[in-house]
């Protein structure tokens, strides 16, 4: 179409005095008292703050919570976790298994694509093949590695793989997914909440079989909102979507969501106080005390499902042997103090090696988990622990406090001299203890990708980890790993959950890393808000959230 | 003239590519695997981190990135970030934002420096000249950071309060035009006015003893003439040089004004790429910023030479 110049100018104006105009209508919406405000607030997106997410949105390649927040978003997931711990089906109808290792999962009917196509249990198979597939570089392929024929996906470095599909999946039916597993694996229905399970429609695969990048920036999702339009990653400053009416599901209870991305979630508080911004789901350590007041019963706290730990270097260096010598430091530490005041109350003290958001915790597990420098002291001189200790961490993420206060706890406790080494990254830890050059003790933190016991466990402690995940201590028992094994196999939950509780306590007596903190979750909400939940995964639930 | 132009930029040439090669090898010496930092603090799956590593021509030597980065260049292409988003299409994007704080700050500079500087010198030993050097003083020693900070809470959050919900000054972001930038250009201006207000002030007060002056003012000249026309024009010449060399540290200095105030611009992306190790686009943009300086100083040079009559270039 040609518009003149003059009329360009004029619609412009005419933009302008909307804007101009709508700006009014939410000021008055905020202060709650013009009769107009009802109908400008209904329309009004909810505004939650977020960090820039890492990548675009590729659900087998989002292993960060900032993507994973706007996916979450957008795809509705097989299984979601209720405030009982417990695992419920969501798009799933039933998800059942014989013998732990072929597992049939059903759909709920009724799900469509933000596009109208109906939802089928090819979709899985497509995706979950893309993302195992090594030619596709996903970095989340690994949550599949225990589905029969990802090794044919994955020949290694520099191999090709012979095929393009997993032997262990297969769709029987538009419904009916059915998955094989390598070996027997009774907490596979827990990881099938996770962002890497979502499925992908028809419309996301180019011609090369490969999810295309216009797909990546503006995803056809089967979730609770649909997006506007497609993301430019570094360019957009917010992600701004639209209820899916059609969605199966639980509905929202409004019509727009809007993600706001921030650098400072500091800045992100101010726009919350300001009223330019309604849910930051975790505050600045600085802002906490603050928002205990400003907020009320806005403000939210509760367990977060992270661990912090002082970890060893058990594979090569022998002067940490000894399990005394372990005890004595796990004794030394203040873990109330750190957790009160070094963190202002944004951690808790850590008394097992499951967090206490997920099944399976249990109070007091680590009975030397309890500071008692006495006995630390005494434990450490007759067990003839060393006269120096390093301590290890990244500079970058925030932790020199605790670390530093940890060292000061250990040179008082033990009388012993204690320096502390800031690495320039985490990475650099982990390569210099692969390399086997870096003997001291060093921090460590777990993040949960599925909120099931055995995910604090096998990918951080057990003998095969060492090789391939993230057991970087290098710890390895014999009796862990039968109770891994035995838990893997269970016939019921419970018995999974029973045999996994004994594999911790083997930890809780090893201790191949000291559990120091629990992570807590600090969030708030603004007053154009009645409700919001946050669920084990770090994730609103959408439909919780009611405007006030 | 024109000579003198084409010179000083052919000469930009080898500078840029030295500084992009220093650049580029700084952040190459960096520790940390960048592609492994994309995992966060879990190990990444090996074969993922290779073939990426493959991709990004990370298992080259130095010299060798740097060649395929510069002949990228030299096509017009700035590269890809480690999360494949075209680094070029970021800059873009950002530049505009820190060009337009940038602006701003310098206006306010300008403005505010060369008046307070002005009003003090004219009442040079009266109370008004002693107010307004304490008030530099104290603009000069408080942080950024602090000035950042306390001027959001007041004219963003409070005010609006006062004012009951009307918005005035946004607190965060750039989706209000113009009127977003107000509050962090004053932030990132700040110390720069307070040493405008104190140069202008000398400058002028030399100039002002001077004989000219006196000669101006023996022959009758009106005292607005003799300060605008005589006075402060020789007392502009090394304020230009300061506001000048201002404009590529108002540019690369932003960092932590961006991050207060949520402003998208590319002293954020700077730093979190540095943060990220994202190559390409700190490459990019430290280029970019070499360029303002030469640009900056460029006209500035030629400034000189429309102030001052004395100066030519052949």
């Amino acid at each position: 179409m040609r518009v003149t110049k003059g009329a360009q100018i004029i619609a412009g104006t005419a933009l302008l005095a909307l804007a101009v105009a709508a700006c009014g209508g939410g000021g008055g919406g905020s202060t709650g008292s013009s009769p107009g405000a009802t109908t400008g607030a209904s329309d009004a997106p909810v505004r939650m703050e977020i960090g820039e997410p890492q990548k675009l949105f590729y659900p087998s390649d989002t292993t960060e919570t900032e993507g994973a927040e706007v996916l979450a978003a957008l795809f509705s997931p097989l299984v979601s976790y209720n405030e009982n711990k417990e695992v419920v089906n969501e798009v799933a109808q039933s998800i059942e298994t014989e013998d732990n290792k072929v597992w049939t999962i059903k759909l709920k009917p009724g799900y469509t694509w933000h596009n109208g196509e109906k939802l089928i249990a090819q979709n899985y198979v497509d995706a979950w093949n893309f993302a195992s597939n090594q030619e596709n570089v996903q970095s989340a392929s690994y949550f599949f590695g225990r589905i029969a024929g990802y090794a044919d996906l994955n020949p290694g470095e520099g191999k090709t793989p012979s095929t393009k599909e997993m032997s262990g999946l297969k769709a029987v039916d538009d419904l009916t997914l059915e998955v094989t597993l390598s070996k027997p694996f009774s907490q596979f229905p827990v990881m099938l909440g996770y962002t890497a399970f979502y499925p992908l429609p028809k419309a996301a695969f180019g011609p090369d079989g490969k999810v295309t990048e216009e797909f990546a920036a503006k995803p056809i999702g089967q979730g609770q909102f649909s997006i506007d339009k497609p993301y430019g990653k570094g360019t957009d400053q917010t992600i701004d979507l639209t209820r899916y009416d059609a969605f199966a599901g639980a509905k929202p209870k409004f019509s727009k969501l809007q993600f706001k991305i921030y650098t400072s979630t500091e800045t992100a508080y101010n726009d919350l106080r300001g009223g330019e911004l309604d849910i930051i789901d975790q505050l600045a350590a600085s802002s906490i005390s603050s928002a205990k007041s400003d907020l009320g019963e806005r403000y939210i706290e509760q367990p977060d499902a992270g661990i912090g730990y002082i970890g060893f270097p058990l594979k090569y260096n022998k002067e940490y042997e000894n399990v005394k010598v372990r005890e004595a430091i796990a004794m030394a530490i203040d873990r109330k103090t750190i957790a009160e005041k070094v963190f202002s109350g944004t951690r808790a003290p850590a008394d097992d090696f499951i967090n206490p958001a997920i099944a399976g915790y249990k109070q007091g597990a680590c009975t030397v988990c309890i500071f008692d420098p006495a006995k630390a002291k005494e434990v450490y001189t007759a067990a003839n622990g060393p006269k120096k200790l390093e301590l290890g961490y990244n500079a970058d993420g925030g932790h020199k406090e605790w670390i530093e206060a940890v060292a000061i706890n250990l040179r008082a406790s033990l009388g012993i001299e204690v320096t502390v080494k800031p690495f320039e990254k985490f990475q650099a830890i982990l390569d210099e203890l692969d390399a086997k050059k870096y003997t001291g003790m060093f921090r460590m933190g777990w993040a949960i990708d599925y909120p099931s016991p055995e995910n604090y466990l096998t990918p951080i402690f057990s003998t095969e980890a060492a090789k391939t995940g993230s057991n970087y201590a290098g710890y390895s028992s014999k009796e862990f790993d039968d109770l891994l094994v035995k838990g893997d196999t269970a016939e019921t939950p419970e018995a999974g959950l029973e045999a996994y509780r004994q594999a911790a306590d083997v930890l809780n007596k090893e201790l191949p890393y000291v559990p120091v903190y629990f992570y807590k979750i600090n969030a708030g909400y603004s007053e154009h808000l009645k409700s919001v939940k946050i669920n084990l995964l770090n994730q609103v639930e959408w439909e919780s959230v009611e405007k006030a | 003239m024109g000579r003198y132009v084409i010179r000083r930029l052919i000469q930009a040439i080898p500078v840029l590519l030295g500084a992009t090669l220093l650049i580029f090898a700084v952040v190459f010496a960096l520790p940390g695997d960048p592609i492994a930092a994309l995992a966060g603090e879990k190990r990444g799956n090996p074969v993922v981190v290779a073939l990426l590593r493959e991709q990004y021509h990370l298992n080259d030597p130095l010299i060798v990135q740097y060649g395929y980065y510069i002949s990228g260049v030299f096509q017009g292409n700035l590269g890809r970030t480690y999360a494949n988003v075209e680094v070029s299409q970021i800059i873009a994007a950002k530049f505009q934002v820190t060009v337009n704080l940038a602006i701003t700050a310098l206006v306010l500079e300008a403005i505010f420096g060369v008046g307070l500087g002005l009003w003090a010198a004219l009442r040079r030993g009266k109370a008004t000249d002693s107010m307004i050097l304490a008030s530099t003083l104290i603009l000069v020693s408080v942080p950024t950071l602090v000035t950042g900070f306390v001027l959001q809470l007041l004219l963003g959050v409070q005010l609006r309060r006062w004012t009951g919900g009307v918005e005035i000054f946004p607190i965060a972001g750039v989706s209000d035009g113009w009127i977003s930038y107000v509050v962090p250009g004053f932030v990132l201006a700040g110390t720069s006015i307070a040493y405008l207000t104190r140069l202008t002030r000398t400058s002028l007060v030399e100039n002002l003893r001077a004989d000219y002056v006196r000669t101006a003012v023996a022959k009758g000249m009106p005292r607005r003439r003799v300060v605008g026309r005589h006075a402060l024009r020789n007392a502009l010449i090394p304020l230009i040089t300061f506001l000048g060399a201002d404009l590529g540290t108002l540019m690369g200095g932003a960092v932590i004004t961006e991050s207060i105030f949520n402003i998208p611009g590319i002293g954020q992306e700077l730093f979190r790429s540095v943060h990220e190790r994202q190559q390409p686009v700190v490459v990019g943009i430290v280029t970019i910023l070499v360029l303002v300086y030469i640009l900056a100083n460029l006209v500035v040079d030629l400034l000189y030479a429309v102030l001052d009559p004395r100066i030519r270039y052949e």
